[in-house]
């Protein structure tokens, strides 16, 4: 241990790749996992001073996995909450609906649309939260509200499910949302889902009595168990980002691994002599490989000390731009996680101890005799485990590609970004092969002149020196083609797809709203549906479809998928009630799984708004309404969807480049300086500076091309895999679409950066002893 | 026979190397036989391509024979596994090459010190400063390899091979790289581990004048042993031997 300090000490420079791989992967995945740690399910803050929650029941899981609810009505919500008045220990019992309601300030609605969805409340539940009222008197009838930042007296005009209207304040409060009276928050919302307790004395023992009051008709919550309130809004927030996060994660240690077993076995092919040396004076294959990992872990250490502050410092600076990218709720705050730190450590270490394996064992069988040669001829660039590992990844990676349309779809993508990464690992190890021929092609117009020929002859006799350089791009490359395309190929097919969906020319849409409210529908020249849920309970098992209410029609229509129904169904609506309704038709095209009168849906679901109107004449002008071409409505869809892929897309390949200048810029550094004995010996031989220059960069260059060459053939082959198992699947050609201007950038940047790294140890060579 | 056995440092018995195979066979030692004597110092010398290197590091179990038997220490060569080999190197050999014998991120010291370290043994209170003193570099302990001059260096690296008190030194050209003063000093130390430690070298070397050194000197042609003398008189009279062998 204390040969491997004197060794990393006296020759850092030739650990530095590895210590910045090691100390920007683990500040990439402290800071990444940090973020995740910290955002955590939260009880709503409106429910915070409400110590036990009870949840109306949940009927099963979905094919999410998610458990489905169904609702109370107004009045069992009503006999629940008398009962659990009546406990020990129980202050009040407050049912609490909520309803859609958005303010209009100068004709155009505010707010977050999707929050927008929950703000409407009933007075008696700002107690939940602990709100009180600070002027003004409470809501008694319909029109009159109570809310924050509006003097009592004054008018709001706000947007419901019916429509515009205009409501009188009676009452300051000191919470968010919209305080309407019991009577009206019942009648505006879709049953109940939750009932709040406030308590006096111990909060579990409330819990227990209200668990045997409550019995099968409700889950009581109380204590931490009450975070599982996050609103599904939020919760799908924090999944995408986890997302993000987690290939980050993923991506920055695959990277570091990769770079940390390049530079390593750079390092070891170049201290094959001193190695040989150790050898020859007595250490044993193992204590070299045990002086390696010693290395290695003195390395990583001293990484992972800098990094981990790093990405704990990083990480409150990244909550705002992941706020502001909707990946994580608003209000998302960065706390102090020291496991996941400590775990981004424990990560570094096991990075840098797989990246160092191979390198060790093979240094580990340079024989004594080597520290008697002159270490500079590579011996092979191909080794036997080279070989054999790099046809095992291939071979891997095409069977998986092969078995694709096989796969489930949820298996396909993961199982792709393996085929992927399998055949990247394989054409990185099989790179030397490939080099000669290469080289030997893209030369030949240079051929005759010096610097083609030095070129030309110092990549086939380094060829494996080369592969490393190209390693990276080749990474690099292959991920960025794979994504870029993949993410094209699919925004371009699902636009075609989806306005294929929509008939009519013109929509009129939603405008800063979550749907169109009747009162905006009304009126509108042609068809629109209300869309609302309903849970069908067959055989004993009860699950959630989706609703579209439409006019003109009598019970229920089912979507062709669903012809196997019974012809009577037994179904529960959005507000608790329960009905048997007869099935009177089975169609073809159906906009939604089930169809049913709209006066039934709304009815039964007062919150129910439409997505949009398919025009056949002018549109109506009305709030919250606009009006767009079909294609632009889809559009929307995509974009919103193409944004966060778009945020995912820029991140992982700013991580993938950022990673290749680190590898090649090492790479080349570190060949470079040992080169210079060779350099040297160009310049006597009468080349100048810029001769020497011409060399490296000719070198870089080539690295450069193969590694793009390389990556981009298996990542095209990986996207036509895919294209092939999807066509197979939905049945209808799909065209690949690759953005090469976007990749050309990325070939560029690496281009860029090696050539850089391949000419400053030149310059600065010059500049010191020669 | 047997007496001989028992009192050799080193022993090859019709030891072969040939490197490549089929047509490009380069035989670059014919089944050698030699004899080394405990508490001598051997040269070996020959023409480039005599085989000397070669003799030097298949007797060091540097490199190992196509056929015959390396014997060192009375500990048989033949059949041993990578790290069995390399314990017999720790315990019984000592090296001393041309140039790059020493770590360049050790100390003097931790590079005399490094052998004794490999065998997992904590070196004594004293004992690398002694070995140090004893190559007059004691107060160069603490000196990188790239702040002594190159006979400092090659004095260091005797130091390390003499640390373990192997049975046999090899020196592969210890004076090739080095100045006649250095070379001198290099030399003397060598002929003063013999005289005084009872210490067997062996010793490659193409310069008569180092070669005069030596008790015996054996001279290689062509993978055989053309000559041997003993007891050298001078540097001439190698030097002669020398050129009548290059004639032939």
């Amino acid at each position: 241990m204390r040969l491997a300090w004197d060794m990393v000490r006296h020759r850092f420079a030739a650990f530095a790749g590895t210590f910045v791989a090691i100390a920007l992967g683990v500040g990439v995945v402290a800071g990444a996992t940090t973020l995740w740690a910290s955002s955590q399910p939260q009880t709503p803050e409106r429910l915070s001073a409400t110590p036990v929650l009870v949840h109306s029941p949940s009927v099963g899981d979905n094919d999410d996995g998610y458990p489905e609810y169904r609702s109370w009505t107004i009045a069992e919500a009503a006999g629940l909450a008398g009962r659990l008045a009546a406990l020990p220990g129980v202050t009040a019992a407050i049912p609490d609906p909520s309803f859609y309601v958005q303010r209009v300030v100068g004709g155009r609605p505010t707010g977050d649309p999707q929050t927008a969805l929950a703000e409407g409340h009933a007075w008696s539940s700002a107690a939940l939260g602990g709100y009180r009222l600070s002027a003004g008197a409470p809501p008694e009838r319909p029109g009159e509200v109570t809310l924050a930042g509006q003097a009592p007296g004054s008018r709001v005009d706000v947007l419901t499910a019916h429509g515009p209207a205009t409501w009188t304040v009676t009452g300051t409060t000191d919470g968010p949302g919209f305080y309407v009276a019991d009577a009206t928050a019942a009648a505006l919302s879709a049953g109940v889902r939750l009932i709040g307790l406030t308590v006096s004395g111990d909060a579990e023992s409330v819990a227990a009595a209200a668990r045997s009051a409550v019995g099968t008709s409700g889950t009581v919550l109380s204590g931490a168990a009450r975070d599982t309130l996050e609103p599904e809004s939020v919760t799908r927030i924090r999944w995408l980002g986890a997302q993000l996060l987690i290939a980050m994660v993923s991506l920055g240690s695959f990277v570091a691994i990769f770079v940390v077993a390049s530079t390593c076995a750079l390092s070891a092919a170049q201290r094959r002599r001193e190695i040989g040396l150790l050898r020859a004076v007595g250490a044993t294959p193992g204590q070299v490989i045990r002086m390696m990992y010693a290395e290695t872990l003195v390395v990583a250490v001293l990484g992972g000390t800098v990094g981990v502050p790093l990405g704990a410092l990083a990480a409150p600076l990244l909550a705002p731009p992941l706020v502001a990218a909707g990946l994580e709720p608003a209000g998302f705050a960065v706390t102090w996680q020291p496991a996941a730190l400590a775990g981004a450590f424990g990560l570094g270490i096991v990075v840098a101890l797989t990246g160092v394996w191979t390198a060790a064992r093979r240094s580990s069988r340079v024989p004594a005799l080597d520290a008697l040669r002159d270490a500079a001829i590579e011996h092979r660039a191909m080794t036997r485990p080279r070989w054999i590992l790099g046809v095992l990844s291939v071979i891997a990676g095409a069977a998986l590609l092969i078995a694709l349309p096989a796969l489930s779809t949820d298996a396909q993508s993961s199982a792709m970004m393996g085929a992927a990464m399998l055949l990247l690992i394989g054409a990185a190890l099989l790179a030397p092969v490939v080099i000669a021929p290469l080289v030997r092609f893209t030369t030949w117009p240079w051929r005759r002149g010096a610097t083609g020929m030095l070129v030309r002859e110092g990549t086939l006799t380094g060829a494996r020196r080369v592969a490393s350089t190209a390693a990276p791009v080749l990474l690099t490359i292959g991920f960025a083609v794979l994504l870029t395309g993949t993410v094209s190929t699919i925004s371009q097919s699902a636009g075609a797809d989806a306005a294929a969906d929509v008939p009519a020319a013109l929509v009129a849409a939603p405008d800063g709203t979550p749907g169109l409210s009747d009162a905006a529908v009304a009126g509108q020249p042609g068809d629109s549906y209300l869309s609302s849920h309903l849970l069908v309970t067959v055989g004993g098992r009860t699950t959630r479809y989706g609703v579209a209410g439409t006019d003109g029609q009598e019970g229920v229509v089912l979507s062709r998928e669903l012809a196997d129904l019974p012809r009577r169904l037994d179904v529960r609506f959005p507000d608790g009630t329960t009905a048997t309704l007869p099935v009177t038709a089975v169609r073809d095209d159906a906009p939604e799984a089930m169809l049913l009168p709209r006066d039934l849906v709304r009815r039964h679901d007062p919150g129910a708004l439409t997505e949009a109107v398919l025009l056949d004449g002018p549109a109506v002008p009305a709030t919250g309404l606009r009006v767009l071409t079909a294609r632009a409505y889809v559009q929307l869809d995509i974009d919103e969807e193409g944004e966060i892929v778009q945020i995912f897309l820029a991140v992982l390949l700013a991580l993938g480049v950022g990673y290749t200048g680190l590898a090649v810029a090492n790479t080349l550094l570190m060949a470079t300086a040992a080169r210079r004995e060779e350099y040297r010996a160009l310049r006597l031989a009468g080349g100048g500076t810029s001769h020497v220059l011409r060399v490296t960069s000719g070198e870089a260059l080539l690295a450069v091309v193969t590694g793009t060459l390389l990556g981009g053939t298996v990542a095209v082959f990986c996207l036509l895999a895919a294209r092939r198992s999807i066509e197979e699947e939905i049945g209808q050609a799909i065209e690949l679409v690759v953005p090469w201007g976007q990749n050309l950038g990325v070939a560029l940047v690496c281009a860029l950066v090696a050539v850089l790294a391949a000419g400053v140890p030149v310059l600065r060579a010059r500049a010191g002893s020669m | 026979m047997t007496i001989t056995t028992i009192g050799t440092a080193v022993r090859l018995r019709a030891v072969s190397r040939i490197y490549g195979t089929g047509e490009s066979a380069v035989t670059a030692l014919d089944a050698v036989d030699v004899d080394i004597a405990p508490a001598t110092f051997t040269a070996v010398m020959g023409p480039s391509g005599s085989g000397k290197s070669t003799l030097l590091h298949c007797a060091a179990g540097l490199d190992r024979p196509t056929s015959g038997e390396v014997t060192i220490d009375g500990v048989s060569l033949t059949g041993l596994s990578e790290r069995a080999l390399t314990k017999v190197r720790r315990a019984r050999v000592g090296f001393v090459f041309q140039a790059f014998n020493l770590i360049p991120a050790l100390s003097a010291e931790q590079n005399v010190a490094l052998p004794l370290r490999l065998a997992g043994r904590r070196p004594a209170a004293g004992e690398v400063r002694a070995m140090l003193a004893e190559v007059g570099l004691a107060d160069r302990a603490r000196h990188r390899p790239s702040e002594l001059s190159g006979g400092q260096q090659q004095r260091v690296a005797i130091a390390r091979a003499l640390v373990t008190r192997p049975a046999v030194l090899f020196a592969d050209e210890p004076t090739g790289a080095l100045d006649t003063t250095a070379s001198r000093e290099v030399l003397r130390l060598l002929r003063t581990a013999v005289d005084r430690h009872a210490q067997t070298v062996v010793m490659v070397t193409h310069d008569p004048y180092a070669a005069a050194h030596a008790d015996r000197v054996l001279l290689l042609a062509d993978g055989r042993v053309a000559d041997v003398l003993d007891h050298p008189a001078d540097a001439p009279e190698i030097a002669v031997r020398m050129a009548r062998l290059e004639e032939r």
